[in-house]
């Protein structure tokens, strides 16, 4: 037997936004690093020496070697990028998809290396990928596993199947629902059933967390707040994870916060990055217009339109017809942009709205001989949302089936990265 | 850069979070794996929360290192000697660990300098245990006193079911690494390494450095171990330690280093790996880059979006074989 299946397998949630790493088995991932790399590129565009002669040519080539091994990732890598400019950020995912190959392996590294301090031999690996990942890119992250960390086994999960599996505990054994992965870099409604993920019904959404961050600094800009422009985002980004709410209506919203701004303005204080003298400013309306943005996205962009819980109906309006009023049943939700408070509250009742008009409209179509049988529309909120993903893959990985279900070393070096192509979650593990 | 650090990086989160969040109270219970297999286990109750169970297993030792009562030799007078009060080592440890420690965290010092120090001598516990027979030899060293145990060959425990060689002597230790790898591109990639690593000791700033040697061959001084330990695949490392490198403060690094430098090794081929991918990706792009300027302009009209390689498709072909 493999001594590696005896250790806790490393599950690793790469999203666009933060990674969340630990160990199967646990309940909170170890680490949450946003999901960025530093690198030195200082030596990379630099033209190629003409001539070999001598110590030089191997003195710039040793400092250019140095200068690949020069990086670090996470919150040391915001604080280093602003206080040298040797250093470019990289952020590897882009919109949940894998942009930068070089880069993921590099973060891949340090996580394992530095921030879990595993070796990567004695472990099955559990990584993720949104539902929308090519076979391709699928196929090259097995590659890296296998050839660069020499993993003993790999699996790649569905991260809304994993988000079903952290419900999984907690209530009843259900996996059928339809979750709604808000993350910071992509935004997925996707329905599964029994575990099957329902391809031809997911809907994306251009809207995501970041789009609210933009937001509330176009806002605060907007209002003349005195953040200093090279911090603004960051600043956003903060008030939106500390101040940000749902509101129910926001006329009254508006309303209340003129009534009685001592008690809705919030105060942010900060010091300037540059000469480091503090400053405070205003978080009024945005704590609640923030959020709205998935609701009435036309506050934002005047590209799109379409609601959040409209579109969660069509996408289960176009699912099979005998697994819609399970998936009304058991939305889930998951990802950090759904932490809002009351965004559970908000979205239940605006998509129990839409199925009440649509029964209400085919009673009058049939004149009363018919009673519909009321639909029952339940939106799933747990504390664990925002690594809910995570925590479904340590549930996952800790079950004793998961090592038969993953590619392993010899399968890879029987047949290469195709093995990757497929994935076992949409054969049905459950 | 390439360095391991001493201290668990989230051990020492765990406990300055439960440090500063002394009066919430929080409910744990969780468990990881370094390298090497070493696991941790920590817990701690709401009830209680001045109170953590630290509980940590070590790699089996193979059947030449000796052990009592589980652990190294001269590791519970290593603990008592570098924590005092605030830890007490629970008998017996709990089930499938070598070591319990209960952590009392009222009895901290208070002030925060000392209390921070003492956090992370706490997160690098791995290595007062396991560390602790090679640091009484290494004391021995910098005394200078009585030596009850010259040229005898201890076999200390690094990895799982492998160790490594420390040999007294009267005026230095020398410091004997089989080098095993279970890949054989890992193996190479290691020969060569230590090879560079030991060409590289040569090199005018490092003339204070600890000498070391790389052989394919066992050195003399293995004579008497076992069959297993002399079967290195990527040949055997040694170091000479002198009372200089072991003075002061140098010692705990010393320590750490030495009892790490498998994972060090290991963590290095794995890099050079990654590196070496880097490096061959940028030039598949390029070639490809050249490739697409060769074409016609014609053809590259025709078919404008299309045909244009990128390392994507050439990937593609690759992996369908």
């Amino acid at each position: 037997m493999d001594p590696a299946t005896a250790r806790p397998a490393v599950v690793i949630d790469n999203g666009t936004g933060y990674t969340k790493m630990g160990f199967a088995g646990n309940v909170e991932p170890c680490f949450i690093v946003p999901t960025v790399v530093a690198v030195n590129e200082s030596f990379v565009n630099q033209p190629r020496p003409r001539s070999t002669k001598g110590s030089n040519w191997l003195a710039q080539h040793s400092a250019g070697v140095m200068a690949d091994l020069d990086f670090c990732i996470g919150e040391e890598a915001l604080a280093r990028s602003k206080s040298s400019s040797t250093y470019n950020l990289s952020y590897p995912i882009k919109h949940g998809q894998v942009e930068n190959w070089d880069a993921m392996e590099r973060f891949w590294q340090q996580c394992i290396f530095n921030y879990l301090r595993c070796d990567p031999e004695d472990h099955y690996f559990l990584l993720t990928e949104s539902p929308l990942t090519a076979p391709e890119s699928r196929e090259y992250t097995g590659e890296i596993m296998f050839e660069t960390f020499n993993v003993p086994g790999l699996y790649i999960a569905v991260q809304p199947v994993l988000a079903l599996a952290a419900g999984y505990t907690t209530s009843k054994c259900e996996m059928t629902g339809v979750v709604v992965d808000v993350g910071d870099g992509a935004t997925h409604v996707v329905p599964v059933a029994d575990g099957y993920v329902i391809g031809s019904s997911i809907k994306s959404i251009p809207i995501s967390g970041k789009d609210v961050t933009r937001f509330i600094q176009q806002l605060m800009r907007e209002r003349g707040e005195h953040v200093p422009p090279e911090d603004s985002f960051e600043v956003a980004r903060k008030v939106k994870e500390m101040y940000c709410y749902t509101c129910s209506d926001i006329v009254k919203e508006f309303n209340k916060h003129d009534k009685e701004p001592a008690k809705y303005i919030k105060q942010w204080r900060g010091t300037k990055p540059k000469t480091g003298a503090p400053y405070s400013c205003d978080v009024g309306y945005e704590r609640f217009l923030g959020p709205e943005v998935f609701f009435n996205p036309e506050i934002y962009s005047s590209d799109f339109s379409t609601p959040l819980p409209d579109v969660i109906d069509k996408c289960i309006q176009s699912a099979p017809i005998d697994t819609r009023r399970a998936l009304y049943k058991n939305v889930v939700l998951s990802g950090g942009s759904t932490m809002f408070k009351d965004f559970h509250r908000r979205l239940q009742r605006d998509l129990k709205k839409i199925v009440d008009a649509r029964v209400l409209a085919s009673d009058a179509r049939l004149g009363g001989q018919q009673k519909a049988q009321p639909v029952e529309v339940n939106v799933v909120s747990h504390p664990i949302q925002r690594y809910a993903v995570w925590f479904g893959g340590s549930v996952l990985a800790s079950t004793p089936e998961f090592f038969t279900a993953c590619h392993t070393k010899a399968e890879y070096e029987e047949c290469g990265a195709s093995i990757c192509r497929t994935n076992p979650v949409f054969k049905g593990m459950y | 850069m390439i360095l391991l650090q001493c201290p668990c990086r989230y051990l020492l989160q765990v406990l300055k979070t439960q440090v500063q969040n002394l009066e919430k109270g929080v409910e744990l219970d969780c468990q990881w794996v370094e390298f090497d297999d070493v696991r941790y286990h920590i817990q701690a109750t709401v009830k209680n929360p001045n109170i953590l169970l630290l509980s940590l297993s070590l790699p089996t030792p193979p059947p030449e290192t000796v052990f009592s009562g589980g652990l190294p030799q001269g590791a519970i007078e290593a603990i008592k000697a570098a924590y005092g009060v605030v830890l007490q080592i629970l008998d017996p440890p709990r089930d499938g660990f070598n070591l319990t420690l209960k952590l009392n965290l009222s009895k901290m010092p208070p002030d925060e300098e000392h209390k921070q120090a003492l956090l992370v001598k706490i997160a690098s516990i791995r290595e007062v245990v396991l560390g602790a027979p090679l640091r009484a030899v290494l004391k021995q060293l910098v005394s200078r006193g009585v030596k009850s145990n010259l040229n005898k060959l201890l076999s200390l425990v690094h990895r799982p079911n492998e160790s490594f060689f420390v040999v007294p002597q009267a005026d230095k230790v020398t410091v004997i690494f089989p080098m095993h790898f279970k890949d054989s591109i890992d193996t190479v990639l290691a020969t060569s390494f230590l090879q560079e690593f030991v060409e590289a000791r040569r090199t005018a700033g490092l003339g204070n450095a600890p000498p070391c040697l790389w052989s394919s061959s066992p050195p003399q001084e293995l004579k008497g171990a076992s069959e297993i330990a002399l079967s290195a695949n990527a040949g055997f490392v040694s170091f000479v330690i002198f009372p200089r490198h072991v003075e002061g403060r140098k010692m705990d690094r010393t320590v750490w280093s030495l009892s790490t430098f498998h994972a060090y090794v290991s963590y290095h081929v794995k890099c050079s790996e990654g590196f070496m991918h880097t490096r061959m990706r940028r030039r598949v792009e390029s070639l490809i880059e050249a490739l697409d300027r060769a074409k016609p302009d014609s053809e590259r009209a025709d078919r404008p979006a299309k045909n244009k390689l990128s390392i994507k498709d050439g990937r593609g072909s690759f992996n369908s074989r």
